[in-house]
Order: structure tokens, then sequence, then C-alpha cells
């Protein structure tokens, strides 16, 4: 009787009745299947079996260890770079920096593994080598904080162009000071020491990054969620004027969280180079801060949900290694299929927090 | 000699990102930001450059980049002003759907070669010293450039369409007073962007490099926001802005033929570092000339 009751107070505040519960949910489920018919229709207009090369891209991906390694691999610095734009987002900052801040993460920890951290043990080379690349990270976000608080120019475009000048600054680093004398003039540096590579579970690439993007997710989830300082964190971003009535340190704030997030960027770097490349690359990365703000946006902000839309990305990005092989379409089609996805979401209507 | 050389070279590798600037700016008085910009320079340089190796025929090409460019905006006005999506996350997915797009269809493109447009001197005015070299001894695309932008101010300020267009990014209630459904203005702002962006692409790729080259416009569409920001939201602010960067970019050309030991990288920064600086000295000014519904859509009662 009192659960009757319970009910019927509750389905008018939701706003819809049994017979139209099942609305919202049909159409989410179509919005999520239109990007791949969509990608069918240009597969098959390139002669190429959409259903077959579906099933081999969910079998590349689901079928073996292996495969499911290199998602969680790819997945990893989805979700970092996607906490990087989700933590300032809540205090009403749009970082689109991700791809440099990982980019100089990458370049410090590994200047550091190569010049500093070479003879040392794992257990005290790796962490240094970390909170090297949160450095990097960190103070390349600093500068879009510094920008921002002091000189009041908007983030969003601070940090998008400072993006092609890290790339730029890796660039230089790996042609010049960095680079690996016995390389044949290839633009690389030298190999970092084995003891700083983080450990891999046998039999696939993986290696213990993704539980640190996973802790990472749940602390920032945490801090967000559960603090003081993420309740003012969060007034900030949906309310400046109150925020400012009640005398929070508006300015403190965008410039710690602009940072905090870089810094989560820059682990992302430095966990590409200490757990899959072994050495810095101008291409060490390239796109995946973009690839983890698009997470983000699709997660609205909630770091949790940013695990799994981080891991859909990764899902997405190895299937486009199946399709280079699968069916001869060079591996950037699957940035048109990642693209779609991302329409429909952002066209399924809800505003973003 | 050096000097004329860099400023020649300003107006060649700018124009691109000039034209880009005009449309973002026409968007952004309507209230629109851009960020795909990027995806409709890059859509632009490939379809023109696409069609002008089909044809032969350069101004088709400039044709098809311009539609090509304003194609892909139309995706961003429609996620934005029909489904309230978030502008700068849409035009950032915008701007990577281009690259995939570009990078997909243009494999068969690397390697052609065209004519594409040369520089047409003008009789007489190129014969000016120092000035007639660098002004007037461009390609047709980057005359009518120039031109646009006067012509751009005067629709801006100087005509009723130029009021309505101001009044959508300022107040749209007095648009709905006088009849008029700001959200058609925008849609066209938008589309009128992305055509020029368009345009901006296939200057970039059939009249300044003569090649298509994955990813070519490496952030110029980004530089060009910016450049709208630097601007105040004005024309000729925006084309000194372009030209600007565009000199930066031929300093590094020059620096390389003559063979100075600076490193490429560092000079490649330079216009970026540039627009940054550029940005930081005008802040104080921009904000009040701002449009005032800048990032807002519009999504008021009368709408849907």
């Amino acid at each position: 009787m009192k659960q009757q009751a319970g009910a019927a107070a509750l389905s008018p505040a939701n706003g819809m009745t049994r017979g139209n519960r099942w609305k919202p949910a049909a159409l989410k489920t179509a919005l999520m299947l239109a990007p791949f018919v969509v990608f069918g229709l240009f597969l098959l207009f390139h002669n190429v079996n959409p259903v077959t090369l579906y099933i081999s891209m969910i079998q590349s991906t689901f079928g073996d260890l292996y495969g499911f390694g290199e998602v969680l691999l790819k997945a990893t610095p989805f979700i970092l770079t996607g906490l990087a734009a989700a933590l300032p987002a809540k205090a009403g900052l749009v970082n689109v920096g991700g791809e440099g801040q990982l980019a100089i993460g990458a370049l410090f920890s590994t200047w550091f593994a190569v010049f500093y951290l070479d003879a040392m043990p794992a257990a005290l080379g790796i962490p240094l080598m970390l909170l090297a690349g949160a450095l990097g990270g960190g103070l390349w976000a600093a500068v879009t904080a510094l920008l921002k608080v002091k000189g009041g120019l908007n983030e969003t475009i601070t940090s998008l162009l400072l993006n092609y000048v890290a790339a730029f600054t890796v660039g230089f680093f790996v042609h010049g000071l960095l680079k690996d004398p016995n390389s044949f003039n290839w633009p690389f540096s030298p190999e970092i020491a084995s003891s700083l590579r983080l450990p891999v579970v046998n039999g696939t690439r993986l290696h213990v990054g993704i539980l640190l993007a996973l802790v990472l997710a749940a602390v920032t989830w945490y801090v967000l969620a559960r603090t003081r300082l993420g309740f003012r964190i969060r007034v900030i971003g949906s309310n400046r004027f109150a925020a400012e009535r009640a005398g929070f340190r508006i300015n403190r704030t965008y410039f710690w969280v602009l940072v905090a997030g870089g810094m989560l960027a820059g682990i992302a770097g430095m966990i590409e180079i200490a757990g899959i490349e072994g050495r810095l690359r101008a291409s060490t990365g390239v796109n995946y801060g973009y690839l983890g703000f698009l997470a983000a946006m699709m997660a609205w902000n909630h770091p949790l949900r940013i695990v799994l839309t981080g891991f859909i990305l990764g899902m997405i990005s190895v299937a486009g290694n199946t399709l280079e092989i699968a069916s001869g379409l060079p591996a950037s089609s699957v940035h048109i299929l990642m693209g779609l996805v991302l329409f429909f979401i952002l066209g399924s209507g809800r505003r973003s927090s | 000699m050096m000097i004329a050389d860099i400023l020649t070279g300003a107006i060649r590798s700018g124009t691109s990102v000039m034209l880009a600037s005009q449309g973002e700016l026409i968007s952004e008085r309507a209230g629109v930001i851009n960020l795909g910009t990027e995806g409709s320079m890059l859509c632009g340089a490939l379809g023109g450059f696409a069609v002008t190796v089909w044809t032969g025929n350069p101004w088709l090409g400039v044709l098809a980049g311009g539609i090509a460019g304003m194609l892909i905006s139309a995706i961003h006005a429609f996620l934005v002003l029909a489904c309230g999506a978030n502008q700068l996350a849409t035009g950032l997915t915008i701007m990577f759907f281009g690259m995939g797009v570009t990078s997909f269809l243009g494999r068969g493109f690397v390697s052609e070669q065209i004519v594409g447009f040369n520089p047409v001197p003008i009789p007489f005015l190129s014969d000016i010293p120092f000035i007639g070299g660098i002004l007037f001894n461009h390609d047709p695309l980057t005359y009518l450039a120039i031109l646009f932008v006067p012509c751009l101010w005067y629709v801006l300020f100087r005509t009723r369409l130029g009021i309505v267009l101001r009044a959508t990014g300022e107040r749209q209630e007095v648009l709905f007073a006088s009849g008029i459904n700001p959200k058609l203005v925008r849609y066209l702002a938008v589309l009128a962007g992305g055509f020029l962006a368009g345009v901006g692409g296939v200057q970039l790729s059939v009249a300044f490099t003569h090649s298509w080259v994955e990813n070519m416009t490496q952030g110029r569409g980004v530089v060009a926001v910016a450049l709208v920001i630097f601007a105040s939201w004005m024309p000729a602010r925006a084309m000194l802005g372009a030209y600007l960067f565009g000199a930066a970019q031929a300093l590094q050309l020059t620096v390389q033929q003559q063979g100075l030991p600076i490193s490429p990288f560092f000079l490649f920064m330079v216009p970026y570092l540039l627009t940054l600086a550029a940005l930081l000295i005008v802040e104080r000014k921009q904000r009040s000339l701002m449009p005032e519904s800048l990032g807002k859509v519009f999504a008021g009662d009368g709408a849907r």
C-alpha cells in the first residue's frame, strides 16, 4: 500500500507513465546504433561488407586476451586525458589542452628517465618518472591557467593553441637534445632503461597503467562528489556569482583545477612512454588529448562514466586496426566512425553539465 | 629584399587564415563559435584540390571547396542550433571528423600535381618599387580575398543585413520584435562562415602550396578563431592578424632558405606564440566588444 502510494507520487515527478517510458530508451538505442548504420553505408559504398567487418571488429577486441588487452591499453590515456578535461569542466572551464599536456608530460618523463633515472631500481625510478610526467603536464597547463587568471584569456583558445606549440617542442627535442645517438638519424629519443618499464600482464602488452587510470578516476570522482573542495569546485562551475558571494577564491580554484588536469594528462604521457613506446617520438600520443576531451564530453564530465566512454573509444580505436587489415581501408577511416558516434551523442539533446 | 620577401610571403601564406577568420567573424557576430573552422578548411582544401585535378579549372575548385566547407559546417549549425549541443565540443568533433574524412578521401591525391592559381601581376601597380611586388603580384583568389574584407565591413556596418546579423549576436529579442527568426540568421551565418573557411582551404592547397597533404591546415582554423577574438570582431583587424600570422610563417621559410642556425621547430612555434601574444595585448578591449550572446545558444520560446 505504502509502496504504491510512493510509486504514484514518484511517477508524475518523473514526468512519464509506464507507456512511454520505453520510448526514450528505444530512441537512445536507435541513436547509439545510427552511427554504425551510417558508417555501414559508407563501407558498402567502398565495397566492404559492414556486417562481416563489424563481427571481425568485435572478435578482435573481445575475442582473446590480447585483443582485450589492446583495448584497455588504448583506453588508459583516453581515461586520463578525459579526466584532464572533466575536472576543469566541473569548475566551468574548457580544457582542450590535454593533447599538449600529454606531450609535455611524455617529454619530461622521458628526459628524466634517460638522464637521471637510468640506473635506478624500478621501485624508485618508476614513481619518480611518474612525478616528472605529472610535473610536465602540470607546468604546461599552468601556462594556460596563468593566462586565464592573470591575463583574462579564454582557456579554450589558449589551450588549443598551446597544443601546437607543445607538438613542436617535442619535435625540437627528439630532433635535437633528446635524439638517440645510435638512431641513424631517426628522430626519436634513446630507449628508457628496462627497469623503468611498467610491469606487463603475460601474453599481452597490457601494463599496470590501466589500474592507475582507474584509481585516478575514482579519486577524481571522490574529490568532486564527496569533499568540501569538490563542492566548491562545483559551485564555481554552476554559479559563479554565488561562489563569489560565498567568498570562494575563484581564480585560485581555476588555476589549480587546470594544473591538476594537466598533471593527469601528463601522467597519461608518462604511461605511454613507460608502458608502451619505451622512447619518445614526435608521434607519441598524437590525438589522445582530443579523444580524451571527447570521452569527457560523452560522459558529461562524470569521472566514473569517463572510464566507460574511454573504454568505448579504445574499442573503436583498436577496431580501426582490424578495419585496415580486414578491409584494406586506411586506419584513419575509424575517425569517421568516431566522429559519427560523437555527432549522434551530441545531437541526442542533453546539455552538458 | 628579405623584408619584401617576408611581406609577400605573409600575404601568400596568411590569406587562407584570413578568409577563414572572416568566415568565423560572420558566425561569431551572429553568436555561434565554430571551432570546426579547422575541419571546414581541411574539407575545402581537399575538395578544391580534387575538383581542380579533375576539371583543371581552379575556379570550380573554389566553388567545390567552399561547398565542402559549408556542408561540414552545416553539421555544426544543426547540432548546435537544433539540438542544443555544446558549441565547443561540437566544433572540436567537426575538426576531428574533418581530419578523418579528408585523410581517408585524400589518399589518392597526395601525389597529384596541379597548375592551380598562379600570380598575376597587376599592370603598372606591380611596377611600384617595394610595395608593388608585395601587394600586386598575387593570384586572383588572393586579390578577391583581400577585396572581400572591405565588402564585409560595408555589409556589417552599413546595411540592414549587417544590422540583423549583429543584432542576432547581441539581442535576439529585438529581432523577434521585428519579425525575423534569429535562428535562421544563425544558420545562414554559420553556413557562410563554413563556405569562407572552405575557400580559405582552397587558397592553401590550390593557390599557395599546389598540393594536398594530409592534415595540411596545421591548426590554421584554430588560429582563425583566435584571431577573431584578437580582432574584436572587426574584419580589417582580423585581416591584420592573419597577415601577422602569415608573416611569421614566411619568416620561417626565409630563415630556412638563408640557412641561419635557428631550429626550425622554434620558428614553427612563432606564429602560434604570436597569436597568443596578440590575444594577451588586446584582452581588455575585446571584452566590451564581444557579441553579447556569443557562446550561448539561442533557445527562446518562439524558436521551436
